[in-house]
């Protein structure tokens, strides 16, 4: 083994040299050390060092990434097979130390081995009992590998449905706050792409094909993802996010107005949670399509019925407008939405209260409101302003309670009034975040031109002596540096 | 004729249910006000007052019943009749005359059939300008008995004999007439226009302008749409005079204009648009009332516009055209009052609203509240201590938060279309059933959730 090691560790150089690698010698370096470690037989890479430590020991898998990669995957295939001279006590640290530390750059060339590993993290918590145990481990893996977050995978399936499984929500959401904007596709980058550029986007280097990181992509995969990433938010009473994502899969592009199954759940899922969010039916987003909208109107109409009593009926009319449909939420798996827009009635019309009353005593509150739970009032008006108390504890009320015995309710008339540094803050944080917008968008419409049959087009239109129309992309994605500018001369 | 002969026993009745009793004794005299109409709405607006109003019932109703003997339409004749034998048998007019209804049926009968065989020669005789007369007089006498689809038809047939535009004007002028009897407003809309294409700037055309504009505001009201009928009835010329009687008196123009324009403008536009109005002036005159009410509410009297209003709100329910609007066209004046007599005040207390807007010992609580809650009035009520509070305005808080909620959804779209782009790159829009490998099964539109969405598409489409 001995003889080994530097073979092992000839890459990255260490210490590191004083001039730092291009990126071509980078990929040189990184590519010939793969195929050297490669030849390496895996019994090799187990037989431990002189002095007893084993490679997976002895290697840091923050600098020698690629070395401790194969010989992890040669314990884990030893394993499986049922080897008897390989210790297995510490894979399951080994693995998740690996995901934790990997070094970004290198794991690059190893999309198809990280594949593997977050596969087997995800198999043995599953077979220890205990399968929520992988979901963190996996989701800053996730991020590891792919810091923008915008490329969808495989893996991101394999996460959301741990963590829906398992209820480790929490855990998941560093990987689903990121907005999904790419998808993996079968084809090898170009050879003039170098996979250790760092600058490069996710889709350089995460692929679907044979020794790509991710599988190819069904629709129907991103449209579940979509949906349990909805369903994960709802778990942890995020309900703006969860309604962003379900949005994002019913407003999905169909083709020929056809529209999926799981879109129907999403829009339904998605009527309810905007009752809590907003406490009103929204208008369906510009991009849905006709066909879809259509089909939502018709299928999901017991759900639109519930959001028109919520918003302009009465606690009583609700309580039998959800008694009446129990089958149709039952059956779609929508109950534990259901009581919660009936628990959320009456605090929606205390909130209502607060657009037309300026103060008005806990007394007032309870006779004029009533909850959907029950159909009436509250028993006494000690539970409404316990009721009332809480909402002003848990912010959903910006209202004011007077000590008692006159309990007075003063609600606050102006919103949220943000001071000048705290609207600084947010402001440079959307200037930020348009601006790495427009990067996303200059590398999409980069990919766009760049696309086979628009390069067809292109031609046959040169043949026919057509001056070649510059469609635009999609839409106009010239976000001119003007409007910031004049944003940012304004503070 | 056989319905005639059985009007049916209680007319009074049957018709209380859908009009509203006027109980209170209106300001004007019947007799001056029928002088300023023509025609058939003589009889309308008569028959309308005696079914409605209790305290003229019957002497509208013996006018109503002697213009009737008047003209030919025996129809109308019974129920004017009926009404009367139900709320003053005793008078004289009361009684049916049924030789008369015998005699006038036959003698419309003979008439028409008359009318109907000249017409037939003329015809035969191909005589263009005679058919177009033996049209209109059948027309008129069908008018005259009371059958106005059967008139309609007969005045449109005169249009294809139309030899001068003068006869274009008549045509549309008794299809309006016809047409504002059955309230018909698109018919009397489409001809106003057609008169109008055809008018030369010949002083005779001139005195037939105030008549377009007239019925043309008239169905504008009747519609609903205050707005646009306010400022074509201000936009009225001056020299109405009788030349709209059949259908609208000057008073009538001031009151709906006046109405509408309360309703519907704000302080600055009255004062501009109706009380400096010169050729709405001399409606105006004729109708002091609602030019003290629109002065008060220039001057921000609100109070004493809104009882100037409800002193004359007798007379406006026993007009034919006013009575179903008369509520609306009240509540929109209040909601403004209220909501101008607020503008000035940061805080007013609920007590003075109330003294100022609401009946001797009722509150306008509830009003208020609806009122804010339909975002008509920018408040917020105080009940503790009994103020109605301005919203006070942060324009600073609002640009903050639209500013950063305009670069939330624009990034949110923006990143949503490139998404959709990278899913048709990558060709991974939600297809049709072709597809055959499919891990889910029931995730396409398969077989039930098509069913579902063909029955119930098919149900809601019966039921809009």
């Amino acid at each position: 083994m001995d003889d080994l090691l530097p073979k092992l560790l000839s890459f990255p150089q260490h210490p590191p040299p004083t001039t730092p690698l291009t990126d071509t010698q980078y990929d040189e370096s990184i590519r010939a050390q793969i195929t050297a470690v490669k030849s390496i037989p895996d019994s090799k890479l187990l037989t431990h060092t002189s002095s007893g430590e084993s490679v997976l020991e002895f290697i840091n898998p923050a600098i020698n990434t690629v070395p401790y990669t194969f010989t992890l995957l040669a314990t884990i295939t030893a394993l499986q097979k049922g080897s008897k001279n390989v210790k297995g006590d510490n894979l399951w640290g080994n693995m998740t130390g690996f995901l934790a530390t990997f070094d970004p750059r290198q794991i690059r060339y190893l999309g198809s081995e990280l594949s593997t590993i977050i596969e087997t993290v995800v198999e043995f918590a599953r077979r220890r009992g205990e399968p929520g145990a992988a979901v963190a481990p996996v989701s800053n893996a996730l991020l590891r590998y792919d810091p923008t977050g915008g490329m969808l995978t495989s893996k991101h399936l394999v996460l959301v449905r741990v963590a829906l499984s398992s209820r480790q929500l929490a855990n998941a959401l560093p990987t689903l706050d990121k907005p999904i904007l790419y998808f993996p596709t079968p084809q090898k980058p170009s050879k003039s792409t170098l996979l250790c550029n760092m600058s490069n986007s996710p889709n350089v280097y995460i692929t679907s094909d044979e020794s790509g990181f991710s599988r190819k992509l069904k629709y129907w995969e991103v449209l579940e993802y979509f949906l349990y990433r909805g369903m994960i938010y709802m778990g942890t009473r995020n309900w703006k996010k969860s309604h962003q994502s379900l949005e994002d899969a019913f407003t999905f592009p169909t083709k020929d107005g056809v529209v999926s199954k799981i879109q129907i759940d999403a829009y339904k899922k998605w009527v309810l949670v905007g009752l809590l969010l907003e406490g009103k039916i929204l208008g369906l987003p510009k991009v849905t399509g006709s066909g879809p909208a259509k089909a939502f109107h018709v299928i999901a109409k017991p759900y639109e019925a519930v959001a028109q009593i919520f918003e302009s009926g009465t606690a009583t009319r609700l309580k039998a407008e959800v008694d009446a449909g129990n089958g149709i939420w039952q059956n779609d798996c929508n109950m534990g939405l259901i009581l919660h827009v009936l628990a959320a009635y009456q605090k929606n019309q205390i909130r209502n209260l607060a657009s037309i009353y300026a103060k008005m005593s806990i007394q007032e509150v309870h006779t004029s409101t009533q909850s959907a739970e029950t159909g009436a009032r509250l028993p006494n008006v000690q539970a409404t302003e316990t009721l009332v108390r809480s909402m002003i504890v848990d912010g959903s009320l910006r209202a004011t309670l007077s000590a008692p015995p006159n309990l007075v309710l003063s609600f606050s008339l102006v919103g949220q009034v943000l001071s000048e540094p705290q609207f600084q803050r947010e402001l440079a944080a959307s200037t930020t975040q348009i601006k790495a917008l427009t990067d996303e968008i200059k590398h999409t419409d980069h990919m766009l031109t760049h696309e086979k049959e628009y390069i067809k087009w292109l031609q046959k239109q040169k043949k026919s002596g057509k001056n070649p129309v510059d469609l635009g992309v999609g839409m106009d994605m010239d976000w001119n540096g003007e409007d910031e500018d004049l944003m940012a001369g304004a503070y | 004729m056989a319905g005639s002969q059985n009007p049916p026993s209680s007319p009074t009745q049957s018709c209380s249910k859908k009009t509203l009793l006027v109980t209170e004794p209106p300001k004007f005299d019947l007799e001056s006000y029928i002088q300023n109409y023509q025609g058939r709405t003589r009889l309308e607006r008569l028959l309308h007052i005696g079914v409605c109003s209790t305290f003229l019932g019957v002497d509208a109703l013996k006018l109503a019943v002697k213009e009737a003997k008047r003209g030919k339409d025996t129809k109308r004749y019974i129920q004017a009749q009926g009404h009367l034998q139900t709320i003053g048998p005793s008078e004289p007019e009361a009684r049916r005359d049924q030789g008369w209804i015998e005699a006038t049926d036959k003698k419309n009968q003979a008439e028409t059939n008359r009318l109907q065989t000249e017409l037939n020669g003329y015809k035969h005789n191909l005589i263009k300008e005679s058919i177009r007369m033996g049209n209109e007089d059948l027309g008129k006498q069908y008018q005259a008995m009371g059958d106005l689809p059967k008139a309609s038809e007969a005045f449109s047939r005169m249009r294809q004999d139309i030899s001068v535009s003068k006869h274009i004007v008549d045509v549309s002028r008794h299809l309006i007439e016809v047409a504002t009897e059955q309230r018909n407003w698109i018919t009397v809309t489409s001809n106003v226009q057609k008169i109008r294409g055809i008018l030369s700037s010949a002083d005779e055309d001139k005195s037939i302008i105030p008549y377009l504009q007239a019925a043309e505001a008239l169905a504008c009201f009747d519609n609903g749409e205050y707005g646009t009928a306010a400022n074509l009835f201000l936009g009225i010329d001056t020299g109405l005079g009788s030349t709209a009687a059949t259908i609208i008196s000057p008073n009538d123009v001031a009151i709906y204009g006046g109405l509408c324009a309360l309703a519907t403008m704000d302080r600055n536009e009255l004062q501009k648009k109706v009380l400096e109005n010169s050729s709405f002036r001399t409606y105006l005159e004729l109708e002091p009332q609602i030019r003290r009410a629109i002065a008060f509410f220039v001057n921000s009297r609100y109070t004493a516009c809104l009882s100037v209003l409800e002193t004359y709100r007798a007379d406006y329910l026993l007009d034919i055209y006013l009575q179903k609007h008369i509520e609306d066209l009240y509540h929109m004046v209040r909601s403004k009052s209220i909501v101008q007599y607020f503008i000035p005040f940061s805080c007013v207390t609920l007590d003075s609203m109330n003294q100022a807007f609401a009946a001797p010992g009722k509150t306008i609580d509830k009003e208020l509240a609806m009122m804010i809650q339909n975002q008509e009035l920018n408040a917020r009520i105080n009940t503790i201590d009994k103020l109605l509070e301005a919203v006070p305005s942060n324009p600073r808080t609002e640009l903050q938060r639209g500013a950063l909620q305009i670069t939330d959804d624009y990034a949110r779209e923006a990143r949503r279309r490139i998404m959709h782009m990278n899913v048709s790159m990558g060709e991974l829009e939600v297809k049709g059933k072709r597809g055959h490998n499919m891990g889910l099964s029931d995730d396409l539109f398969g077989e039930t959730v098509g069913r579902e969405l063909r029955s119930r598409g098919g149900g809601s489409a019966m039921l809009s």
